[in-house]
């Protein structure tokens, strides 16, 4: 891929948007059988499933806590995902996500309540274009709730970043590849606590504080389309009416 | 982790099976509600979901160039791998592939490859040096039952709706594709042989045998699996199962 | 203050009320603030706040009847998979309700790995061990007749206030059908297509748990379909 020459012109992206505007987003809650909890997120090209399993049982016993579940989250890239195809397995990469992922939830799940337990959260990233791990993030928390895991709020996540000097939000694959600063973030959106925040680039004080406004904006949009699509995948009216 | 089945299950089903019945209330030859959508993955060149009632299977296809085998030096190379995504059970673990989806991405594989059904020799670049390479891997994502007829399922509808432009140096009018084979699993219960098994019936089941057809009715692959076995005339039996199922399933390759 | 109406559908996060509310059950308190922690349906009454989980998994709690599938046999007792993060523990002492010396009875001849129980919870402690008992008349092995698994969480709708959906479908239906807390029933019938009508009915309950006039709708499906047997001829 070259790099474009812009990838600003006249005050809009390449892909027609405005700085502040997000991908396309489509959510679906509970669209498998099997497990507790499940949730499909479609954001511009991404294509994210992610499943819950739990609370269940811990296997190995010697990982259980005492008083409190565990919560595991496994961020996975089909290797048709992308347009090299990439090796299945988990590379380091996906580790790193996995983590990142964990901890952008652990703080709003109320896991004392199922001591001894894990809540096993698996992100399958089915098609990819920039922003994976925060859509990831966004179908995780969905799932949860579908699954009936109590939580405190749900968790929001989205990126921002610096292309031609714009402050952007919602990077798609060549403003990620060609841009100068990349920052996903997630948060619990109704005390505006950022649980994820990781960055890489280059931002002065004043840009971080914009991308970080910019980013809260276009949480709350993402807040609004989790919480429709659980109402909708509840909201079944009997037979007859 | 391991499936627990219920003794009151177990003897329900069995005892349906005695009776000719499916804990579903299909009748032993008949498959549950098929849906094959394809084209849904950019990236890959060719990409299939399919659903068996419940039972949700995804197959993506990938063109790369790769070295081609010492003893085939100008045909390309086919690939395939099958993941039990932890997604699709609670009792897939993470992790590399267990030999059950070695198993099923063999099987799938036999039923592509001795079928002819890929033209591999059209698939050569430079002879002994460079060939193209099919890569089909297929993910679980919910498992009711089955995953082998779904899995051969994408994989083939996958394969039969590729897009080759954009694929840096490819020179062939399109992917060279020319073959249906389907393979069609039955399961035995108590003496009775059902197709397209649920995961009820799978935990429950003797054994299995999956049997991949083509157009015509000859069989290019076959594999029996489970700890029961099959007398000859079940086998006969299964053949005609899987031969006169197999039109059902392949009409959705479309 | 009340946020929302009751019988409303809430999300994970949705501020419920302000001020002194008791919460009964999928709620938390901030400071003055209530809010919802699962999805379901609000059951506002009086100063009670309750949500009603639409989904979830079952957790014991003492005097709760469980139906449990052995997973385990030891020395003294049974492990019971109880559709539930965690399994339930039965002596055998527990089940035959008398005294056992382990050295001359050999226990496996009461119950082996895959058997159905009927079972109560006898104790659940801080550290999450589940004792089961099985000795009351009605408990113990269950033989025959179908198992199914429904969300837990609509158990309470399956029987029905006093008990009134349960008799309903086994008024209309002649079988007979236990329930356990964790999601689990069991049907017996002499006539299967009589068993199916009732699975019809249980998962039609588990499609509309949220619903108003089921009792009647569940009542009028299974007679429905009764007719049609009837008709159809041969029991």
């Amino acid at each position: 891929m070259k790099k474009p020459e812009k990838l600003i012109i006249d005050g809009k992206r390449l892909d027609g948007r405005t700085p502040d505007e997000l991908r396309p987003l489509k959510i679906q809650a509970g669209l498998l059988k099997r497990a507790d909890g499940s949730a499909y997120v479609e954001l511009g090209e991404n294509k994210v499933l992610v499943a819950v399993y739990g609370p269940r049982e811990m296997h190995p016993r010697h990982l259980q806590q005492p008083d409190t579940a565990v919560l595991r989250c496994r961020y996975n890239m089909a290797p048709f995902s992308v347009d090299e195809r990439k090796r299945p397995g988990p590379d380091r990469r996906s580790v790193e996500i996995s983590k990142v992922t964990r901890e952008a939830i652990e703080p709003v799940v109320f896991l004392e309540l199922y001591p001894k337990s894990v809540i096993d959260v698996f992100i399958e990233i089915l098609q990819a274009d920039a922003g994976t791990r925060t859509t990831g993030i966004t179908a995780a928390s969905v799932a949860l709730a579908d699954a009936g895991v109590p939580m405190r709020d749900l968790i929001s996540a989205a990126a921002v970043g610096k292309v031609d000097g714009t402050i952007v939000l919602d990077l798609n694959k060549q403003e990620d590849n060609w841009g100068t600063s990349d920052m996903p973030i997630a948060l619990m959106p109704r005390k505006k606590l950022i649980t994820l925040l990781q960055m890489d680039g280059h931002f002065t004080a004043e840009e971080f504080k914009n991308a970080l406004a910019l980013a809260f904006k276009g949480c709350e949009q993402i807040y609004e389309a989790q919480k429709q699509a659980l109402r909708e995948r509840y909201s079944i009216k009997p037979e007859g009416e | 982790m391991y499936e627990i089945v219920s003794s009151v299950k177990r003897d329900y089903i069995v005892d349906l099976a005695r009776q000719e019945k499916r804990v579903d209330t299909r009748a032993l030859d008949q498959n549950r509600e098929i849906s094959v959508e394809t084209g849904l993955v950019k990236p890959a060149q060719g990409s299939a979901l399919v659903k068996l009632g419940n039972t949700q299977v995804f197959a993506g296809v990938k063109i790369e160039r790769a070295e081609p085998y010492p003893d085939s030096p100008s045909s390309g190379v086919l690939m395939v791998n099958a993941e039990l995504l932890p997604l699709a059970s609670p009792t897939f673990e993470p992790g590399r592939p267990d030999e059950n989806a070695i198993e099923l991405a063999r099987v799938v594989d036999r039923g592509i490859r001795e079928s002819g059904a890929i033209d591999l020799d059209k698939l050569s670049i430079t002879p002994g040096e460079e060939v193209w390479a099919v890569f089909v891997d297929i993910h679980m994502l919910d498992h009711d039952g089955n995953l082998i007829d779904a899995s051969a399922l994408a994989a083939i509808a996958a394969l039969w709706h590729m897009k080759t432009e954009g694929i840096e140096g490819w020179t062939l009018p399109e992917f060279p594709i020319r073959k249906k084979p389907i393979a069609v699993t039955i399961a035995k219960i108590n003496e009775k042989l059902m197709v397209d098994p649920c995961l009820d019936e799978e935990n429950v089941m003797d054994a299995r045998i999956t049997i991949t057809t083509m157009e015509d009715g000859s069989i290019c692959a076959m594999q029996k699996g489970g700890i029961g076995c099959f007398t000859p005339e079940e086998l006969e039996l299964a053949y005609e199962l899987a031969r006169s199922r197999a039109p059902e399933l392949r009409k959705h390759i479309e | 203050m009340l946020h929302i109406q009751n019988r409303e559908l809430v999300v994970p996060g949705q501020l419920i009320a302000e001020g002194g509310y008791f919460i009964r059950e999928g709620a938390f308190r901030e400071g003055d603030r209530i809010y919802a922690s699962i999805v379901g349906l609000a059951d506002l009454r009086g100063q009670n706040i309750r949500i009603i989980p639409l989904q979830g998994r079952y957790i014991p709690k003492r005097g709760d009847a469980v139906i449990g599938v052995v997973i385990d046999v030891h020395r003294s007792g049974w492990i019971l998979d109880l559709n539930s993060p965690y399994v339930g523990n039965l002596f055998v002492s527990d089940l035959l309700q008398r005294k056992v010396d382990l050295l001359m009875e050999d226990i496996s001849q009461y119950l082996s790995m895959g058997d159905v129980v009927m079972a109560n919870v006898k104790d659940v402690n801080e550290l999450m061990r589940v004792q089961l008992e099985a000795g009351e008349a009605g408990m113990g092995k269950v033989t025959g007749g179908k198992l199914m698994e429904l969300t837990p969480t609509k158990i309470p709708r399956v029987i029905g206030r006093k008990g009134s959906m349960i008799a309903a479908m086994q008024n209309a239906s002649g079988c007979q059908i236990k329930v356990g807390q964790n999601g689990r029933v069991m049907i017996w019938g002499d006539d299967p297509r009589m068993v199916n009508a009732v699975v019809e009915a249980l998962l039609m309950i588990e499609r509309e748990a949220h619903t108003s006039g089921l009792t009647d709708r569940v009542r009028l499906m299974l007679e429905n379909i009764i007719e049609k047997i009837k008709l159809e001829g041969g029991t």
